[in-house]
């Protein structure tokens, strides 16, 4: 019997470990697929893409409104080695409901602007920016993440005028 | 047995054990209804209050990751989900139902249909859910009598002109409420301030 007692012990060890690392990592495994996912179905990186309507045909990700606009923007402000970047989000003017949420690379809704019935403009830098950077609405925790905009748009007319106010969007990375 | 293989052993079934009780704990583990989990539960429609925010624990951000990505803060949208319908019955492609609305503590609603893998389901019905925008009754009969708003779900378009939400090619499905701009009482007191939609089967293609 003793002689299984190494290897109960090495059981037990393992399964907590394991457990563990599979929490802690699950959110940032899925992240970075659906980011990959999201470059594959042409999403770019610090710019909003215009999307099509969402349709069981065209959604990208789990329990898409088909009622919303949704644009997304990528960004990665490690680019170049630089941790310093920023990112200069604008959403334009929409009547309707609309938001600005920005998500890190772990999957956390980190900010959420609303901005109904008007524009904005925001800067958001990486909680690991050099101390004395300029003075940011918003801190993402990690170099990557996702900027989404959504309005209100249930009809195939109101998302043809939401596809016209995104004109007025933009996320552009900043490098000093 | 040698010692090496009895370690080995130790090492496979310690990773197995630990990778498939984190699913199990999560709501991960396949054939597991994930979103009937959640910490507020109002007849039969189940939220995660926690989703999007950094209190979330991290079963919660796990199970969120999978199945509700880019989903809001409570305080900005909260997501009520159910499987069942009223009587407690499993929803499924095979049945028709009546969902009824009544009036929603937010500024706008809708109620979406997805499929067990959290997808829209695959028909071009154009027909994925109803929102607080839609007529009010196209129409009304006593059935609808306390409701704002009430429509049929089922695979198949009704032959009255009524609201319809399509569940073809969606096998079992859930259905998801959201509440935008949520009413500051239904984040305090969900059980009080929320009159969920109710969801009456009507009849089943496979029972007489």
């Amino acid at each position: 019997m003793s002689r299984w007692l190494g290897p109960i012990a090495m059981l037990i060890v393992t399964a907590l470990a394991t457990h563990w690392a599979a929490l802690h990592y699950a959110p940032g495994v899925i992240m970075d697929r659906t980011l990959a996912t999201l470059k594959n179905r042409g999403i770019a990186e610090h710019a909003f893409t215009t999307p099509q309507r969402i349709t069981p045909q065209s959604q990208a990700v789990v329990r898409s409104s088909p009622d919303l606009f949704y644009s997304l923007c990528r960004y990665d402000l490690s680019t170049n080695g630089e941790s310093s970047a920023w990112l200069d989000v604008t959403i334009g003017e929409w009547p309707e409901y609309q938001s600005l949420s920005f998500f890190d690379a772990h999957t956390n809704n980190f900010a959420t602007i609303r901005t109904a019935g008007s524009a904005q403009k925001v800067r958001m830098i990486s909680s690991m920016a050099a101390p004395g950077e300029d003075a940011a609405d918003i801190v993402s925790p990690t170099l990557r993440g996702v900027v989404l905009i959504r309005r209100l748009a249930p009809t195939q007319a109101l998302f043809e005028e939401a596809k016209a106010a995104s004109n007025a969007d933009s996320c552009t990375m900043v490098q000093p | 047995m040698g010692t090496a293989l009895r370690y080995g052993l130790a090492l496979m079934l310690g990773a197995a054990i630990g990778i498939g009780s984190m699913l199990y704990m999560a709501g991960l583990w396949p054939g597991m209804k994930p979103l009937d989990f959640g910490d507020i539960e109002v007849r039969g429609w189940r939220a995660d209050f926690a989703i999007g925010s950094n209190a979330a624990d991290p079963y919660t951000r796990a199970r969120v990751a999978r199945h509700g990505l880019l989903a809001l803060a409570k305080s900005e949208a909260v997501y009520f989900t159910r499987t069942t319908d009223s009587s407690g019955e499993h929803l499924r492609e095979e049945c028709i139902y009546r969902l009824k609305v009544a009036e929603m503590p937010a500024e706008w609603w809708s109620v979406t249909l997805y499929d067990a893998d959290s997808k829209l389901p695959m028909n071009e019905d154009e027909a994925l859910s109803i929102n607080a925008d839609q007529n009010v009754f196209a129409e009304a009969n006593e059935e609808d009598v306390g409701a704002v708003m009430t429509a049929i779900i089922a695979p198949q378009k009704p032959q009255e002109n009524r609201l319809w939400i399509s569940s073809r090619g969606a096998g079992n499905f859930d259905l998801t409420l959201r509440l935008y701009m949520p009413d500051e009482a239904l984040l305090a007191d969900p059980q009080s301030a929320l009159e969920p939609p109710s969801v009456e089967r009507l009849s089943c293609e496979d029972e007489a």
